[in-house]
């Protein structure tokens, strides 16, 4: 809403200045959300007589000038020929800088000081051109005012960011009469006296609302010989001034009464209405319309459109029709002033996507009271600029007429609510200035009826917001409340949450934050099976683009691409995670879920360059790493690892399942090189993902400790010959299946391939450390333990020691 | 004997004390008091001698060797000291190499202002609560008295997902679902993802939202004022001015837009704040009795307030962040800072 700080004075007399006045309204609840000074940085030109004028002597074009500017007369050679003795101009003092950054400075013209200048109305940047320099009125300009004062066109423009709750303040009264309200003053409304002549309306034309639960009330006025003109400067300036442009003088009026009053109003060329009668009415479905705009509408029967006898003339509340238009031959003019629900105006003007200043009114809700106040002061407006005769009486179709409601209202329950102590008069004044009717009844409950405007106010809480916003918020105390204390301890989901996001940033971890929606294609990206659920996502019905068009039911994806993108911007070496939720539709009518997941990544060097250490590549067990970490830290034990059936975006030879009892925890590997380049990677990226509730379910907070032996530990290294396809952990259980007691810890410590091991094979190099918790064990007692875990190792493995 | 042992004796001592080095000095242990040593051949050598004799050059023995043994003691410990000190002398590193651990990793800024709002709230006994990001209607809008085709949702462009469901364009809803579960007393904050449908410079079609609930009897507006005064001065500082201004939300009322002293220009004005030397960071207001029907909480006998900020906001005040974008491009350049 835009409104100009002259325009509010007309309405209500405050005392404030632009800059008080938009924090006033601001802390109303009406944010100033911009402030454009019209005007500004024209101080330097002043209101100014001409008391000498004489011929420059070394020039003949130029003249001489004695200029008074009410403190002092100044010398000033101007060129123009248009002014006389005694005129008052425009003079631009010393300093000034006038449009086009031209900056005023005393000179020498032809051997004769200057000190200013004269200027047109060109120069001022108030007209296209001018013949000569501007010559002011004079009377009641009081010498040395600033002219943009003196002409009345310093002004302040208010951008107001309305709520929608407050339709009423959508109009240059509306906003006025919460000025008035919050200083105690009262608001002059425009006047709307009319003078009325001719046959009475009815004889004109008639109106029928055959949809009156969609509209309330319906008023016309009937104008004849009516000249459409261009506007008078006042009213182009005054709607130039909040953004509108003039178009003639009717529908001028009609925007500015409109702008004033905020009841939107159609002006109809009354000779192109065919039948003289209004039919307000559902449309028919499919029914063809074209709007002002030119564009070709198909309506549907919820729409509501006023016709003539034959035919839709205006879409109600929302746009007028071409068919109808008022045209400069225009002569007979129906001027419509009504009521229509907001839904019907807010379905139609949603669904063909036309929002105009009038559908934003009646969505909002007008005030039905004021149809009758806005039709007169436009139609009077109309008789005064476009002259003609109006018809007497007004049409006013209003069947069932609005009582203002009654609200019960307890001041002392807005006392507590706000947490002020205001006197019952205090509150009660506040309401009264907000225009609202007071009735004292029984029990101190006091009946308010709030004025037709104000549509927003229906419940005793709505006087209470009044009272505290009016009364100001800034003076209402801070307190602290008192509270029954509750137990709040953070749920084993939330801490445990917590704990990951912490145990994978001390592992050199960088969290990100991907959209929840995602490409429809990434599923196919990661190589996922035809009937794999992560394919089932949910989709958005109105996405932005279709990139982020589906529910993400992995993380894996927007994790890879930040990969990508990472590695494109040239950082190489990377550690990446990110914990969301997925979304996974469910059947039937049931809520979707969305489980917590993990997914990391990890490519490059493993410490970035170092000076220290060789500069090597992370692998397989740098991911397995931190997830055995992470395990080890939120006490999911016995985590098994294995190589069988993993996801098809893994290398099927570099990757495993994660188990956890029977639950499958999560996976790790190296992306599979066709996934890799699906996503623009061109290096090997280690990737794990978990699942956050089987983590939480596995994961086990109580430890029982075992005291430590206080006896001497002794160890024995084993190094053997295996195949590849024996796995560690087979060699690692099979050592365990021993079962001796004295087995402190089986540490694999060397895993060798190369010279000296025949293909296909690995060195492994095991050290047992033994020990007992009665007695310090001897070399005949160990002796015999390691023979039997090497005969075990031979016999049920067959692997060869070295 | 008597002066072959004087004689021994004089000359250990003096090679003791020119030894200089914990090697020689070994190397003379050996060669006396070793298995081999001089010394010790001597004391072999006693049982040669007669039984009056025996006693008393034994004795003389023993005393050669405790004052050689002393000797070498004194000058080796004299000698470790001396190669201590050359080695603190002669020991040298560059301080300034780095040093070697596994590179530091770090949380997102929207993590670290979520887990420092919901501390705060935590110290005023404010429990965490979560809820569903697809949501129903009800829960979104109707139940906070945002009810069908009214202009009050077009504050908020909603995504739409099959099922007559939508993507959460706030985290109110959780207020509902909370009011459904449990009877007052409560105090919860509620942090979580949010979406709507807008993109540009300044909106992000997915965000993060934080929403405080408190339903007791006899709470205030006041009190409200009270609780984000306490809170914005932990997260901004103590004596961020804060400013409550009139506003409209359907489910709270009174409601409040809540700014605070702008943190870049300290309320001077400048590009950040629009010159107006505010920043609005919170929404705010009583819950609105409405909201407390579809609950089914009686509005007479209990009051609270409700409130909301997005996180992304608070993140680019806090850390001068000054393009959304960067939030959610996960370029590790932005992430490693934090």
């Amino acid at each position: 809403m835009k409104v100009t700080y002259n325009w509010l004075k007309e309405y209500v007399d405050f005392d404030l200045s632009p800059d008080q006045l938009a924090d006033l309204l601001t802390m109303l609840g009406l944010e100033v959300e911009a402030m454009d000074r019209l005007g500004e940085g024209f101080d330097d030109v002043v209101v100014a007589l001409v008391e000498e004028k004489r011929q420059h002597p070394n020039a003949d074009k130029l003249s001489l000038c004695r200029v008074n500017n009410g403190s002092e007369v100044l010398d000033v050679v101007c060129g123009a020929q248009n002014f006389k003795q005694g005129d008052m101009v425009a003079l631009a003092q010393i300093g000034a800088v006038l449009p086009g950054d031209f900056k005023i400075k005393k000179s020498k013209i032809r051997g004769e000081e200057s000190c200013g200048m004269l200027c047109s109305e060109k120069e001022l940047g108030l007209a296209d051109e001018s013949a000569g320099i501007m010559i002011l009125p004079g009377s009641g300009m009081v010498l040395g005012t600033p002219l943009f004062s003196a002409l009345g066109l310093k002004d302040t423009l208010f951008e107001i960011g309305l709520t929608p709750n407050r339709a009423d303040c959508l109009s240059a009264v509306g906003i006025a009469r919460e000025i008035a309200a919050k200083l105690g003053l009262q608001v002059r409304y425009p006047d709307s006296a009319v003078v009325e002549g001719g046959e009475p309306v009815e004889s004109v034309i008639g109106v029928v609302v055959e949809a009156a639960d969609l509209c309330p009330r319906y008023a016309a006025r009937f104008i004849s010989g009516c000249k459409i003109l261009p506007s008078p400067d006042w009213l182009v300036k005054r709607l130039n001034a909040i953004g509108i442009r003039s178009i003639n003088n009717v529908v001028d009026i009609t925007n500015l009464v409109m702008m004033e009053l905020g009841q939107p109003l159609h002006a109809f060329d009354c000779d192109r209405l065919s039948g003289k009668r209004i039919v307000v009415r559902r449309a028919g479905e499919g029914e063809p319309f074209i709007t002002l705009d030119g564009q070709q509408r198909a309506l549907v029967s919820d729409d509501l459109v006023i016709c003539d006898a034959e035919r839709p003339v205006a879409l109600a509340g929302v746009m007028g029709g071409l068919n109808s238009e008022i045209e400069n031959t225009t002569t007979c003019i129906l001027l419509e002033s009504a009521c229509f629900k907001p839904a019907a105006v807010r379905k139609t003007s949603k669904r063909l996507g036309l929002h105009t200043e009038s559908s934003h009114r009646f969505e909002r809700g007008i005030d039905i009271g004021g149809v009758a106040r806005a039709l007169d002061r436009a139609a009077a407006l109309i008789v005064e600029l476009a002259g003609g005769t109006m018809a007497r009486g007004a049409l006013d179709v209003y069947p069932g007429k609005c009582e203002p409601v009654s609200i019960p209202f307890r001041p002392e329950r807005a006392n507590s609510l706000i947490g002020v102590d205001l006197a019952r008069e205090e509150i009660l004044d506040i309401l009264t200035r907000l225009e609202c009717r007071i009735i004292e009844g029984a029990a101190g409950i006091v009946q308010v009826e709030p004025p037709s405007y104000r549509i927003d106010i229906e419940r005793e809480i709505d006087l209470i917001e009044e009272v505290a916003r009016l009364n100001g918020f800034d003076r209402i105390p801070a307190s602290m409340p008192i509270a029954r204390i509750t137990s709040d301890r953070p749920s084993r989901h939330q801490q445990l949450e917590k704990r990951v996001r912490n145990i994978l940033v001390d592992h050199g971890m960088n969290e990100i934050i991907n959209f929840s929606f995602t490409d429809p294609g990434s599923a196919g990206k990661l190589m996922l099976c035809e009937d794999d659920p992560r394919r089932n996502a949910i989709r958005l019905s109105n996405p932005l683009v279709d990139e982020q068009s589906v529910m993400r039911t992995t993380l894996l994806p927007g994790l890879l691409e930040t990969v990508a993108r990472n590695i494109n911007f040239r950082s190489l070496d990377l550690s990446l995670f990110e914990m969301r939720r997925v979304y996974m539709p469910s059947a039937g009518d049931d809520m979707p879920t969305e489980p917590i997941f993990i997914v990391g990544a990890m490519t490059g060097s493993r410490d970035g360059d170092g000076w220290s250490r060789p500069n090597e590549s992370v692998d397989f067990y740098d991911a397995k790493g931190v997830v055995e970490a992470l395990l080890e830290l939120i006490g999911v034990k016995g985590a098994s690892w294995l190589s069988d059936s993993v996801e098809p975006y893994y290398h099927p030879g570099k990757s495993c399942r994660i188990m956890a009892g029977r639950d499958q925890i999560g996976s790790v590997g190296e992306i599979h090189p066709t996934v890799q380049e699906n996503f623009g990677i061109e290096k090997q990226v280690f990737c794990f993902e978990l699942d956050f509730e089987k983590l939480l379910k596995n994961s086990k907070t109580g430890t029982s400790i075992t005291a430590p032996s206080r006896f001497p530990d002794s160890t024995r290294d084993i190094a053997m010959l295996v195949p590849d396809s024996l796995q560690s952990d087979k060699v690692v259980e099979c050592i365990k299946g021993v079962k001796a007691k004295e087995i402190e810890q089986i540490q694999i410590f060397d895993v060798y391939r190369g010279k000296g091991i025949p293909d296909g094979h690995a060195s492994i190099a095991i050290r047992i450390r033994y020990r007992s918790y009665e007695r310090t064990l001897t070399d005949d007692e160990i002796n015999s333990i390691h023979k039997k875990i090497t005969d075990s190792l031979i016999n049920k493995l067959q692997v060869t020691l070295r | 004997m008597r002066e072959q042992l004087e004689k021994l004796k004089n000359e250990t001592l003096t090679s003791i004390k020119s030894a200089g080095n914990v090697e020689l000095l070994q190397d003379i242990r050996v060669r006396m008091l070793g298995r081999k040593g001089e010394l010790t051949a001597l004391m072999k050598g006693l049982g040669a001698l007669s039984a009056d004799e025996r006693p008393i050059v034994g004795q003389l023995v023993n005393n050669v060797r405790d004052e050689i043994e002393s000797a070498l003691e004194a000058a080796l410990a004299a000698a470790r000291e001396q190669a201590k000190a050359e080695r603190l002398k002669s020991e040298r590193i560059d301080v300034t190499l780095p040093g070697r651990h596994a590179s530091s990793g770090s949380k997102h800024p929207v993590s670290l202002i979520i887990e420092e709002v919901c501390e705060i709230f935590a110290g005023l006994g404010f429990a965490v609560a979560e809820g569903p990001e697809i949501e129903h209607d009800w829960y979104n809008f109707e139940a906070l008295n945002f009810p069908p085709e009214h202009p009050a949702r077009d504050m908020q462009d909603t995504f739409f997902v099959e099922n007559n469901m939508l993507l959460r364009t706030h985290t109110s809803p959780v207020q509902i679902r909370t009011m459904l579960k449990q009877k007052p007393p409560l105090r919860i904050i509620a942090p979580g993802t949010v979406y709507r449908c807008d993109s540009d410079a300044t909106h992000s079609p997915m965000f993060h939202q934080i929403e405080g609930l408190m339903v007791d009897s006899g709470i205030t507006f006041g009190d409200l004022k009270g609780i984000l005064t306490v809170f914005t001065n932990q997260l901004f500082g103590q004596k961020t001015g804060v400013r409550l201004r009139p506003s409209f939300f359907p489910f709270t009322e009174p409601s409040a837009e809540v700014d605070i002293a702008c943190v870049i220009c300290g309320g001077k004005g400048c590009r950040v704040c629009k010159n107006s030397g505010w920043l609005e960071i919170l929404g705010a207001g009583m819950v609105d009795p409405e909201v407390y029907r579809h609950v089914n909480y009686d509005a007479e006998n209990i009051s609270g307030f409700a409130f909301g900020m997005g996180i992304e906001r608070i993140a680019m005040l806090k850390y001068g962040i000054n393009d959304m974008r960067l939030l959610f491009e996960n370029d590790v350049r932005f992430l490693r800072q934090f």
